[in-house]
């Protein structure tokens, strides 16, 4: 029989429903094969077996009652640790929630269960999602499927890795400044990043509230759609007041030839000195497979786009400064111990709890909110904010999408990159997105020459347009796959058929 | 120390009231779906977005809103269409997120106003020269008001082991977090307040406004409605403010009466003796009679305020603003003048009873059972019912019909009305049943009279004379002389009439 990391979310949803298989076989395998390729991915805080037998078996029960099952029906689905899941920790691989039991269940996570999926553990991550590398999670590194010397991105790296290694078929992660597409281009997945308002916020811990938005991974442009569908089902989440109706299917239109279709690029941006020949090659391929499919390419331009990753940069940990407050040792996470005043405790918890990063970005924050400060940072930030926001309400009158790198470079190795404003610098071509709050998706399109590490390029489009945007993403999906380049639902070749098969 | 009316001779007092008011007749909290109350176990009534839980959100409340655009309606404010949340940052457990959601430079309610009327006693504060006052001394002073905005409570915290409460020697402290998030809103008047009085003034007439949209229970003793005052004094005739010191612990009108005069008092002594005033919160101690330094505030506080990103900015349309104005019932204000315009009401009976809109529904209640007696019945609603624990609307008003008919006195309505009180009896019918109805029978009442002026023949001639005091004297002999049982005012009237015969 088939392994599991061959078969895509909706062949384990029909395979369930059709009886061939059950969800707790699905389950079973899973585990198999996290428990087989776990040592070399390492992309996980917390399997939760029991969790996930529990939901199989309920699944098998509804079908056994002759009930309807959801859209995910038995397909296992892995979060991203900075989201809630009754039964599980959530820790944002943070020294400070270490020990943290989930309270509640974040409406994100519910959704995929209500759907019908199966959850099967939460991911590693850079520690309460800051970085691009995964490497500031406080407990272990998580390794690039592809090449496990070389980092899988960050800071959603556990959930991009689990899907690449074929251990889950679907996981969430969050996306602040380009943390769910660059880990997806890094291990050569789909990763969609929704529109700000698509997707609930409720129960994910917040880093840049303005900025976050929660979206899927895939092995294929397909599954992402179907994810999508199981996020926005239920309608707006009455608990996130930042969040928005989306009544509509990513799956229906994702086959519609994109005939007339207009995709923009940005020629500067093309010629971006940190831009790898290979990653621009890259972007050649998908350009050549969109014509072949009737798609325009049209020129447009982005004009303040250069400001992006200063913008970013002082919303971002001002947001997160005051986010991570409430981590004060007082009421949960943790707590020093001795400590004879209030303000002894509460500075020591938060020296002991939280990682390098974490305290860098947060006495960034400190600082760019101050009396005096505010006004020469915060204020022109959010003025650079609306002028970026226009620059692509601009882009898109002659437009459907706008086609860009999603990383300068494939996966780098570990230690790499250690200058932190280096790595700040890899967000180029992701942030300027968050700062407008519109969709972005991250599609492979083949692998670097040499190295074998996956490239991908980035979709952006315009606000609440993501199902447009996931059918353009599905046109370079079906003009790759026609090439030999790549085939899409690919799992990392170290790793395929390892554990996982379905008894 | 020398007197409060001696030192507003030469010195000019500007106080500045920051009041809070939870809105307590709300069922749910500002930013989540948690109880409201204060009555029950310790935190009870919590839930991941009060309790500052990683990955809760808060959700605003959308009747605390109506609530606040109520009150800014009714104070004369202005309703911003737009305006945002804010977080202000402050490290201490009371604030579970460790930022308080309030708002920022633009409130829902901004630039209002409120006129008080300033009579009797409390007039006299104000030297005369600094303001119109009227025939009887009284005065109109407009207080502007720069806003009122929304933002949610901390927790309470208990510290054991000091004394009072206080966390001074306290061993430990303890948090109870049904009250964070609780809707408050924190008005913020211009420095206009010119005297205690003015002061107390304004708190009473702003509790008044507010219980009568009914947003509130607004209790100063249970701290539901609390009030920080700000003052200053400056030589007369300059215009440059003082430094100002901070009053807290003010829990009734009199504390923040005595308070404010205790410190005008003070700051005045200090700068007499060439002493400086220090910029400092202080804290008043009611049984000591005097302000004590708090803390002192060096530097202002930075907490780091900007726009809370997890709640959009708020667009009121004009549809909700005008829904709101729809919900305003009758004012204090309005209800006064038109107790005095269509009832005839003395204005001072008249301003009491609209001023609390409980004995206002009660008194407009009476009024439809007698009405006939209706000054009457605002006579006993304000003089005798404040004393009774469940006297009923038509009780009041067989009483005051009695009383308007003379067939009882003022004294007798007292007893009667203890006597009904918490029962269902009827006042007439206890009246009759012991005997209490007074004599209006002139013919009985003349005999009593005949034999009172035959025997006073001292009272009569100094009648004569020009003493016409005598006759409350000839008055109290009549009914010695009836047992109480005749109409005081009818001897009043027969004895006249038979003097000036």
């Amino acid at each position: 029989m088939a392994n599991i990391d061959q078969l895509s979310a909706r062949q384990i949803a029909a395979g369930i429903a059709a009886g061939d298989f059950s969800a707790t076989e699905v389950a079973r395998a899973t585990l198999d094969a996290i428990d087989v390729r776990e040592d070399g991915v390492q992309a996980f805080l917390q399997v939760s077996a029991d969790l996930a037998l529990e939901a199989a078996a309920k699944t098998d029960a509804r079908r056994a009652a002759g009930e309807e099952l959801g859209p995910l029906a038995g397909v296992p689905v892995a979060f991203k640790d900075n989201m809630h899941l009754i039964g599980t920790r959530t820790t944002c691989a943070s020294r400070m929630l270490e020990n943290y039991e989930s309270t509640f269940t974040a409406t994100c996570v519910q959704r995929m269960i209500c759907a019908g999926a199966t959850p099967v553990g939460k991911t590693n991550m850079d520690e309460f999602a800051f970085g691009s590398s995964t490497e500031s999670s406080a407990f272990h590194r998580t390794n690039n499927p592809w090449d496990t010397s070389r980092v899988p991105g960050g800071s959603s790296g556990g959930s991009a890795a689990a899907v690449a290694a074929g251990e889950v078929t679907l996981s969430l992660g969050s996306d602040t400044g380009g943390s769910i597409r660059q880990p997806a281009s890094f291990c050569g997945v789909v990763g969609l990043k929704p529109t700000y308002g698509a997707v609930s916020r409720y129960g994910v811990v917040a880093f840049g509230s303005s900025l976050d938005q929660v979206g899927p991974f895939g092995r294929s442009v397909e599954d992402v759609a179907l994810a999508m569908n199981a996020l926005v089902a239920g309608g707006r989440d009455t608990l996130d007041s930042t969040s928005q109706e989306l009544p509509v299917d990513f799956v229906a239109q994702l086959e519609d030839s994109a005939e007339g279709m207009r995709v923009g690029i940005i020629p500067a941006l093309m010629e971006h000195e940190g831009l790898s020949a290979e990653v621009r090659a890259g972007l050649g391929r998908a350009r050549a497979a969109l014509e072949d499919q009737g798609v325009q390419i049209v020129e447009v331009d982005l004009p303040n786009m250069a400001s992006a990753i200063a913008a970013y940069y002082v919303i971002g940990p001002s947001e997160a400064f005051s986010n991570l407050a409430r981590f004060d040792g007082v009421r949960f996470g943790y707590q020093e111990p001795g400590c004879a005043t209030l303000a002894e405790q509460t500075a020591l918890s938060r020296a002991h709890g939280f990682g390098a990063e974490a305290k860098r970005r947060q006495m960034l924050g400190a600082y760019l909110l101050a009396a005096g400060v505010y006004d020469k940072y915060y204020y022109p930030a959010q003025q650079v904010r609306t002028l970026i926001t226009q620059d692509y309400r601009n882009a898109y009158q002659s437009c459907d999408a706008i086609m860009l790198p999603c990383a300068p470079t494939t996966a780098w190795r570990f230690g790499e990159v250690s200058d932190p404003t280096q790595m700040y610098a890899s967000d180029l071509f992701t942030i300027s997105n968050n700062i407008a709050g519109n969709g972005g998706v991250s599609v492979p399109v083949g692998r670097e020459e040499g190295t074998g590490m996956p490239l991908a390029v980035q979709l952006q489009g315009p606000a609440f347009a993501d199902h447009t945007l996931l059918r353009v993403a599905r046109a370079v999906e079906r003009g790759i796959a026609g090439t030999d380049a790549f085939v899409p639902g690919t799992v990392a070749p170290a790793f395929v058929g390892k554990g996982g098969e379905l008894a | 120390m020398k007197k409060l009316q001696e030192v507003l001779r030469d010195w000019e007092a500007v106080i500045g009231l920051e009041v809070h008011t939870e809105l307590t007749t709300l069922e749910t909290k500002m930013f989540c779906d948690c109880k409201l109350s204060h009555d029950d176990e310790p935190n009870t009534n919590v839930c991941p977005v009060c309790l500052g839980m990683p990955g809760a959100l808060p959700v605003p409340n959308k009747k605390a809103i109506e609530s606040i655009v109520m009150a800014g309606l009714a104070t004369n404010c202005e309703i911003q269409p737009r305006s945002y949340f804010y977080r202000k940052h402050y490290f201490y457990p009371d604030m579970s997120k460790n930022y308080q959601t309030t708002q920022g430079p633009v409130a829902f309610c901004m630039h209002g106003h409120l006129d008080l009327e300033v009579s009797g006693q409390g007039a006299k504060e104000r030297p005369d020269s600094t303001v119109e006052k009227d025939a009887q001394g009284s005065y109109v002073a407009p207080i502007r008001i720069l806003r009122i905005h929304m933002e949610e409570d901390a927790a309470k915290m208990v510290h054991v082991g000091g004394g009072e409460g206080r966390i001074g020697g306290a061993s430990e402290s303890l948090i109870d977090y049904n009250r964070c998030g609780t809707p408050l809103i924190e008005l913020v008047t211009e420095p206009d307040l010119r005297t205690p009085e003015e002061a107390r003034l304004f708190m009473e007439k702003l509790r008044q406004t507010f219980l009568t949209l009914g947003i509130s229970d607004c209790s100063l003793e249970a701290g539901s409605m609390r009030c920080d005052g700000n003052v200053s004094i400056r030589r007369r005739g300059t215009t440059e403010f003082g430094t100002k010191t901070e009053m807290k612990n003010i829990n009734s009108f009199k504390s923040l009466h005595d308070a404010l005069e205790y410190e005008i008092c003070r700051q005045a002594e200090v700068l007499e003796e060439g002493g400086i005033v220090y910029q400092e919160t202080r804290h008043w101690e009611p049984s000591k009679r005097r302000t004590v330094v708090m803390r002192v505030k060096e530097t202002a506080d930075d907490y780091r305020m900007y726009p809370d990103p997890d709640l959009a900015p708020f667009d009121l349309s004009d549809e909700f603003v005008q829904s709101c104005r729809e919900r305003v019932p009758e004012l204090p204000d309005a209800k006064r003048d038109r107790y005095v315009q269509t009832h005839g009401l003395k204005r001072t009976d008249a301003s009491q009873i609209a001023g609390d809109p409980a004995v206002a529904r009660f008194f407009e209640e009476a009024i439809t059972y007698a009405p006939k007696a209706v000054q009457t019945i605002a006579n006993v609603v304000v003089n005798l019912v404040p004393a009774t624990t469940a006297v009923t609307a038509a009780q009041v008003a067989s009483l005051s019909s009695l009383l308007a008919e003379d067939a009882i006195t003022f004294a007798q309505a007292r007893e009667v009305l203890e006597l009904v009180d918490g029962t269902n009896d009827d006042p007439q019918k206890v009246v009759d049943e012991r005997g209490m109805r007074q004599s209006t029978d002139t013919n009985a009442l003349a005999a009593t009279v005949e034999e009172v002026l035959a025997r006073c023949t001292d009272q009569v001639r100094q009648y004569k004379e020009g003493n016409k005091k005598v006759v409350g004297f000839l008055v109290g002999q009549c009914m010695k002389a009836s047992r109480g049982t005749g109409n005081p005012k009818l001897f009043n009237q027969l004895l006249r009439q038979r003097l000036e015969e």
